[in-house]
C-alpha cells in the first residue's frame, strides 16, 4: 500500500468519518470525554487500522501481531471507534464507555480486545511501548512492530525522553512513534504554556530517524507508515511526528483547548454533527437518540437514602 | 438534621482562598502542570499572573521546582491531581520536599473517586496513606468549603510539607462561619452510645446520614468529623472509644493506611476496641459518575448503617461471651 488507489483512500476516509460520528456519539452519551484530542489522532488511526497494523480482530492475541499503543489514552474515544469500526468490538460496547463496567474514560490494558495498554498518567506510554518492541527482539520475533502514539503535551514528561534515550540505545528500530501534534494542551496553547519546539531535532538528537508529516492527509500518513515499516530498518526508532489540528472538523473545537475535555449537550452534538457533514461533504445521521447523563453527586446519594 | 449542599464545589473554594492568601503573603506561589482550569488555580493564574508558574505536563519537574523556590524563602503550593502528586512524583516529594521539612503546600485535586470518568489513571484511592507515610508532612481533608478555607489558612501559617485534598465536589454543609481548623483535632457532631462513624472529607455526610437511619432503628450513633488525619485527635479516638465500644471508620479513599488505618493505629495501642472500616477495598475507582461509584463501592448512608448495625451485634456477642 505504498500509495493510495482512489478506492483505498475512499475507505480510510469513510473510516475516519465514521470515527468522528462515533466520538460524538459516545462522549455525548457519557457527558464527558476528550474531543479535542480525539478528532486531531482520527486520520492516523484510520490508517493504521487499514492495513498498516498487521492485525486480526479474530485473533487479536496472535503473538504475531504489531502492537499499537496509545499514550495519550485520554483520547480513547477515537480508538474504541477505530476498534468497533475494525471488527474488534461492537458497535454497541462503544455506549458502555464511562459507565460501570464499560470502556474506561483512559484505556486500560484487558479491558476490549485491541488494548495492549492501561493508560492516563501522561508520558508513560512510550517505555511500555519500547519494553514491548525490546522484548519482541528478545524472543526473535522480528515480524512484529510496536507502534506508540503519543500527544505533544505529553512531550513535557520527562519520561518520554527517557524512553526516546534508551529505545535508541537498544536499537529499537521495531518501534515507531507517532507524535499527534496538535500545538494544544489542556489548558492552552502549547507555545504559552511549555513548548517542544524544535521536536524534529530532538528526536534527532537522541538517534531516532524522523519523518514529518500531515496528519490528516491519508495519502501522506500512508506513505510515511510505509517506509516506516519497510525502508527504515537501520538500528534507529522511527518518530513520525504527524502536525495536526486539536478539534479537526469541528470550527468550534479546531485549535480551542476548552474542547480538550467536554462533552456537547445533545443539541450542541447535532450541530457539531452538521458541521462536520458540512465539512467533509457527508450526510450521515447519529445512530441514536443521545441523551446527556445525569449526576446527582453526593447530595443525590445521601438524600435517596433517607427518604 | 437535613444537611443543606454548598453550590459552589470545593475546589472553587480552593482557588478563591488562594488569592485571598496571595493578598496577604506576598511570598506565596502557585505552580501547575496544565490543570488551572480543572484544579481552579486559575483563579489565582489571573490575579497574579507573575506569582504563577506553569510547568507543562511535567510532575517530576512540578515538584522539584515547588522545592527549591521553597528552598529561596517561597512558600509553593504545586497543584495537580492527587493521583500525579501521590503516585507519579512520590519520590520528588519524598526527598526534595517532606525530608528537608520544605514550606510546600501540596493541594491533590480530583481525590479518591472524584476524577471519576477520569477512571483509575486518575482517581486516587491512595494518597491519604502515601502521604501519611512520608515523614513530617501533615495530612487534611476538608469536610465543607468553610472548613477549606480555615485549613488553607491554619496552612498557610503551619511551616513545613502539608498535604491536602481537594475535590469538584459540591460538599454537604457542615460547618457555619467562623468554623476553625486545627491540625490534630476532630470534631463530634453527633453524640451516641452504641456505635461511633467516623468520617473525613465530604464523607461525613455519609456517616452522619448513616446516622440518621439508625436513629429510626433505635441505635444511638455518635458522629465524628476528622479532617486532619495526620496528625489525628487521639483524645477524641479514645473517648468515642470508651462510649461506644465500637467504630466504624468512612472516607473516600482505599481502607488501607488511611483514615481508617490511623484511627486503627490508636485504638489497637491504647483502647482496643471493635473497628471496621469502610472505604475501597483491594481493587480499583472505575470511571463512572460519582453517584454511580458511590453506590457501586457501598459508600452510602444505608451501607454503612448496615456496617455499624452488624459491628454493635459483634459487640454484644462478643461481651456476652
Amino acid at each position: 500500500m505504498k500509495h493510495l488507489s482512489p478506492g483505498q483512500q475512499r475507505v480510510i476516509a469513510d473510516k475516519a468519518f465514521g470515527v468522528r460520528r462515533l466520538c460524538l456519539e459516545l462522549i455525548t452519551a457519557a457527558g464527558w470525554g476528550h474531543i479535542g484530542g480525539s478528532f486531531s489522532e482520527v486520520e492516523l488511526l484510520a490508517c493504521l487500522y487499514s492495513g498498516i497494523l498487521r492485525i486480526d480482530p479474530k485473533k487479536p492475541d496472535d503473538p504475531r501481531r504489531d502492537r499499537f499503543i496509545l499514550s495519550k489514552a485520554h483520547a480513547s474515544p477515537a480508538l474504541y471507534a477505530t476498534l468497533a469500526l475494525s471488527g474488534f468490538i461492537p458497535v454497541e460496547r462503544l455506549f458502555t464507555y464511562c459507565r460501570l463496567d464499560g470502556l474506561d474514560g483512559h484505556t486500560q490494558r484487558g479491558q476490549c480486545p485491541g488494548i495492549e495498554y492501561s493508560g492516563g498518567s501522561l508520558g508513560t506510554g512510550l517505555s511500555y511501548a519500547a519494553g514491548i518492541a525490546l522484548g519482541l527482539r528478545l524472543a526473535d520475533n522480528f515480524a512484529s512492530r510496536v507502534y506508540c502514539l503519543i500527544g505533544d503535551g505529553e512531550c513535557n514528561e520527562g519520561q518520554i525522553w527517557e524512553a526516546a534515550m534508551s529505545a535508541a540505545q537498544y536499537r529499537l528500530d521495531n518501534l515507531i512513534t507517532i507524535v499527534d501534534y496538535n500545538k494544544v494542551m489542556a489548558k492552552g496553547k502549547m507555545s504559552d504554556l511549555m513548548a517542544i519546539d524544535p521536536l524534529r531535532d530532538k528526536f534527532a538528537a537522541f538517534g531516532w530517524t524522523v519523518i514529518e508529516i500531515d496528519g490528516h492527509d491519508l495519502a501522506e500518513i500512508c506513505l510515511a507508515f510505509h517506509r516506516a515499516k519497510y525502508l527504515e530498518m537501520n538500528g534507529r526508532p522511527i518518530a513520525v511526528i504527524a502536525h495536526t489540528v486539536k478539534g479537526r472538523g469541528l470550527p468550534e473545537a479546531e485549535f480551542n483547548y476548552q474542547w480538550h475535555t467536554h462533552a456537547p449537550s445533545p443539541v450542541q452534538a447535532k450541530a457539531f454533527l452538521a458541521d462536520l457533514n458540512r465539512t467533509y461533504g457527508r450526510n450521515e445521521k447519529f445512530s441514536r437518540q443521545l441523551v446527556a447523563p445525569q449526576d446527582g453527586g453526593l447530595e443525590a446519594v445521601v438524600t435517596a437514602d433517607l427518604k | 438534621m437535613k444537611l443543606a449542599y454548598a453550590k459552589k464545589p470545593l475546589r472553587e473554594i480552593f482557588g478563591e482562598t488562594l488569592v485571598e492568601l496571595g493578598a496577604l503573603h506576598p511570598q506565596l506561589l502557585v505552580l501547575d502542570a496544565d490543570l488551572n482550569t480543572s484544579s481552579r488555580t486559575v483563579l489565582f493564574k489571573q490575579k497574579y499572573p507573575a506569582r504563577f508558574i506553569q510547568t507543562g505536563i511535567a510532575e517530576a519537574n512540578l515538584f522539584g521546582l515547588a522545592a527549591g523556590l521553597a528552598a529561596q524563602g517561597y512558600v509553593t503550593f504545586p497543584s495537580t491531581f492527587a493521583a500525579f502528586a501521590a503516585r507519579k512524583a512520590l519520590d520528588q516529594v519524598y526527598v526534595n520536599i517532606a525530608y528537608p521539612k520544605l514550606d510546600v503546600k501540596i493541594a491533590g485535586s480530583y481525590c479518591g473517586m472524584t476524577a471519576t470518568e477520569c477512571g483509575p489513571s486518575h482517581n486516587c484511592a491512595e494518597d491519604l496513606a502515601v502521604m501519611r507515610s512520608l515523614p513530617h508532612v501533615k495530612v487534611c481533608d476538608p469536610g465543607d468549603n468553610r472548613e477549606l478555607r480555615a485549613m488553607m489558612h491554619t496552612i498557610m501559617a503551619t511551616p513545613g510539607p502539608i498535604y491536602f485534598r481537594v475535590s469538584k465536589v459540591n460538599a454537604p454543609e457542615l460547618f457555619a462561619d467562623g468554623h476553625e481548623f486545627a491540625f490534630g483535632r476532630g470534631h463530634l457532631l453527633r453524640e451516641g452510645s452504641d456505635v461511633a462513624l467516623i468520617g473525613t472529607g465530604f464523607m461525613t455526610a455519609v456517616a452522619l446520614g448513616a446516622a440518621e437511619l439508625l436513629d429510626r432503628e433505635g441505635i444511638s450513633a455518635a458522629v465524628a468529623h476528622m479532617p486532619s488525619i495526620k496528625p489525628i485527635d487521639e483524645e477524641l479516638i479514645g473517648k468515642l472509644a470508651r462510649q461506644t465500644g465500637a467504630l466504624v471508620t468512612i472516607e473516600n479513599h482505599r481502607i488501607y493506611g488511611g483514615l481508617g488505618g490511623a484511627v486503627a493505629e490508636v485504638t489497637a495501642r491504647d483502647y482496643p476496641v471493635h473497628v471496621d472500616a469502610m472505604g475501597l477495598g483491594d481493587t480499583v475507582f472505575e470511571a463512572a459518575p460519582l453517584q454511580d461509584l458511590l453506590r457501586h463501592y457501598e459508600l452510602t448512608p444505608r451501607a454503612l448503617a448496615a456496617r455499624a448495625r452488624a459491628l454493635t451485634q459483634r459487640k454484644r456477642r462478643a461481651s456476652a461471651a
